[in-house]
């Protein structure tokens, strides 16, 4: 066992030394995984909107022209739709927060000054919570630029005010009543004057001391519980297909190692000391396997510390990164037999894995891909790879089904290490 | 130390070995001379058991066959292709290498210690193969062949390409491992290196043993005679003889001398005479 993992940690030094394999192993995935996540995320330059959906439970003029504006603003994506759709959306990650007009909406837009402020409900993705703030910045300048049209139109703002005043006029609280009525009858006074000479910029109108505080709309925002059936964002697609490329990398780069092994004379050494073939396959699978897991652990920290992943099973998740792992070892030493030199090795490796990539969805998300390459994926370790990785992040794999995935991925890699090696072995004997 | 009796090894229609037989004593160094081609490596690896003869028998220190483990722990060898990793160190080569042989601890790191030191390398230790010259990755080579102490050598042709002065160094290094008592196998198509090296000499071409003895003995035997050369104003002459003084005596009387030298019969007449051609051909 020593001499393995002394051949496997040579191995591991010769790929950190190897500036451009170190770079397709360790950083070219994650910056797959940034740059494809932050794409599909929709904040890759683009329109850079914020998908939302939004419910009118009112449906009166003033909920009807509040909807409207909300879906012309610049900067949204907005789907009408009823409340339980709405929050199903939002639950599966598809719109990042849902928006219901709830009923009264009109009346209270119309009780500007008085009664209950007009509420406004707001579901959101926990993981998106910066996104709530700016949201709530746009249904705010939405709802003041609507009071805005109706200050600048003094008639209809004063039938308002004596809707408002006679409606105070008639209520209980004798004290608040005689605030609010001092208020609104100087508002009125002001109106009045702004009805003869509305450009009279100068008019002066003391509305501050009115005392009371006024707050127009209240957002009652309330976090969705994220179904666990779809992925609750774009980084938790594309960090498996980084860990694919990372594996690739890695099969790539150790399947062109034993070729040069046996092109640069070192394997001739190995085969003189004390070790049978077996075990110098053993240490270039370890090192292979060692390299994959090490990847795989700093990816899936970058992604959950910074890119809002969180797998469902954490032990799913391993098991699937070290089958997967244990699949490309086996892939690496077919690879490391099909050619003779580095280059053919290289060449015809790297050929091999990118049509692998490319049915297995570790290119395009397999969700994207047309039905017959979606049937041709079948075949490509990379799918069930990614299938598996995905089981264990956000598909909701019970445990049979992650042992299956898992038991095909390590027969894979196991028939494939038996056959490479058998190869192997009748080459250099 | 190292018997090999009757190896036969054939590629198609080609006989890479062809009933080879030689045995290495202890302590002994060993020379298998041959121009390129001959056989040489393939009969090497025959010998560390890393092609398997088609007929014939390796033993080494008694019986034993050179797949034993144990075995190949007493075998250090240095191809004839440098095998060494070249973005690792000299010292990270080595203990990598002495890893391999099963040295671990205080032992690991004094052998590689030692290695170093041996081949003049410890003041590069650290620097990555790759900055070497051929004549130190030549010396690192023969220092991975020795970092597990191993009591036999195999050394194939370890001075190809390199400088007089690293050839200088490994002729000392051998000298001093002979010295030690270590028996060596040595390969190569310089007839100089296995006059000065060896203590018995096979000369081997196309695969077969055409002949094996001292030095000494090989040129007694098939050297020819010393042949005095002798220039007079008619031109050069040629005489071969047992008796150089008698011949320089009977020029001197006939008169018109004007130079001689006197050349002996070495390893490069014996393989001339044996083959018909030119060892470097």
């Amino acid at each position: 066992m020593k001499k393995i993992l002394a051949l496997a940690q040579k191995d591991l030094k010769l790929l950190f030394r190897d500036k451009g394999g170190a770079f397709f192993v360790f950083v070219f995935p994650l910056l797959i995984a940034i740059f494809f996540g932050t794409v599909f995320s929709g904040g890759g330059g683009g329109s850079g909107t914020i998908p939302l959906v939004i419910v009118d439970e009112d449906s009166t003029a003033q909920s009807i022209q509040f909807a409207d504006k909300i879906k012309s603003f610049e900067g949204s994506d907005v789907l009408q739709t009823d409340r339980e759709e709405a929050v199903s959306f939002v639950q599966k990650g598809k719109r990042v927060a849902y928006i219901v007009l709830t009923e009264g909406f009109g009346q209270s837009r119309e009780n500007l000054f008085w009664g209950d402020p007009t509420r406004i409900e707001i579901g959101v993705d926990p993981s998106r919570r910066a996104e709530t703030a700016m949201l709530k910045g746009v249904l705010m300048a939405n709802f003041m630029e609507g009071m805005m049209g109706d200050f600048t139109d003094p008639e209809k703002m004063r039938v308002k005010l004596q809707d408002d005043l006679g409606s105070i006029r008639e209520s209980d609280n004798q004290e608040e009543l005689q605030e609010w009525e001092k208020f609104l009858v100087k508002l009125d006074t002001a109106m009045a004057q702004l009805e003869t000479n509305v450009n009279d910029s100068a008019a002066e109108s003391d509305t501050s001391g009115a005392g009371t505080s006024w707050q127009p709309v209240e957002f009652e925002v309330s976090e969705v519980t994220i179904s666990r059936d779809g992925p609750k964002n774009a980084f938790e697609i594309t960090f498996p297909q980084a860990l694919i490329w990372a594996m690739i990398g890695c099969a790539a780069s150790f399947g062109i190692s034993l070729v040069t092994e046996r092109t640069h004379g070192t394997l001739i050494r190995l085969r003189i000391a004390p070790l049978n073939l077996s075990q110098i396959l053993a240490g270039k699978g370890t090192a292979c396997f060692t390299a994959i897991m090490l990847v795989a652990v700093i990816l899936i920290t970058i992604a959950i510390l910074f890119f809002g992943v969180k797998p469902n099973s954490m032990l799913f998740l391993a098991l699937a990164i070290a089958s997967s792992a244990a699949c490309f070892v086996g892939i690496m030493m077919l690879l490391s037999v099909i050619g003779k030199t580095e280059a053919s090795a290289g060449g015809i490796g790297w050929a091999a894995l990118l049509v692998m990539s490319m049915t297995g969805g570790g290119m395009i998300p397999l969700f994207f891909l047309p039905s017959w390459l979606k049937t041709v994926g079948h075949a490509s370790p990379v799918k069930w790879a990614i299938l598996t990785m995905e089981g264990a992040i956000w598909r909701g794999f019970t445990p049979a089904m992650m042992f299956w995935h898992c038991a095909l991925l390590l027969s894979i890699g196991i028939v494939s290490f038996i056959v490479g090696a058998r190869i192997f072995k009748m080459t250099v004997e | 130390m190292l018997l090999l009796n009757s190896i036969r090894k054939s590629y198609g229609e080609i006989n890479a070995v062809d009933g080879v037989s030689f045995e290495v004593k202890p302590g002994e160094v060993f020379g298998l001379l041959g121009p390129n081609g001959a056989g040489k490596t393939t009969t090497v690896s025959i010998a560390v058991g890393i092609i398997t003869p088609d007929s014939g028998r390796v033993g080494i220190d008694g019986d034993h066959s050179p797949l034993d483990r144990t075995t190949r722990e007493q075998i250090g060898v240095a191809p004839q292709a440098l095998a060494l990793y070249e973005e690792l160190s000299g010292n990270e080569n080595l203990i990598f290498y002495a890893k391999l042989q099963g040295l671990s601890g205080g032992k690991l790191t004094e052998r590689v210690g030692w290695a170093l030191d041996f081949v003049k390398l410890t003041e590069r230790r650290k620097d990555r193969v790759n900055t070497y010259s051929g004549g130190m990755k030549r010396r690192l080579n023969l220092a991975a062949a020795l970092v597990h102490d191993p009591p036999l050598l195999l050394l194939d042709e370890p001075t190809v390409g390199v400088d007089p002065q690293s050839r200088n160094a490994i002729f000392e290094n051998i000298l001093e491992l002979k010295k030690e008592g270590r028996s060596i196998l040595y390969t190569t198509h310089y007839m100089e290196e296995a006059q000065r090296l060896c203590d018995r000499v096979g000369i081997i071409d196309r695969g077969k043993m055409l002949a094996l003895d001292t030095v000494d003995g090989l040129i007694d035997q098939y050297g020819g005679k010393d042949a005095v050369i002798a220039e007079t104003e008619d031109g050069e002459n040629r005489i071969e003889t047992d008796n150089p003084i008698e011949e320089l005596e009977k020029a001197q009387k006939k008169g018109g001398l004007l130079r001689f030298r006197v050349e002996r019969p070495n390893l490069e007449t014996v393989f001339l005479n044996l083959t018909g051609k030119q060892l470097r051909d």
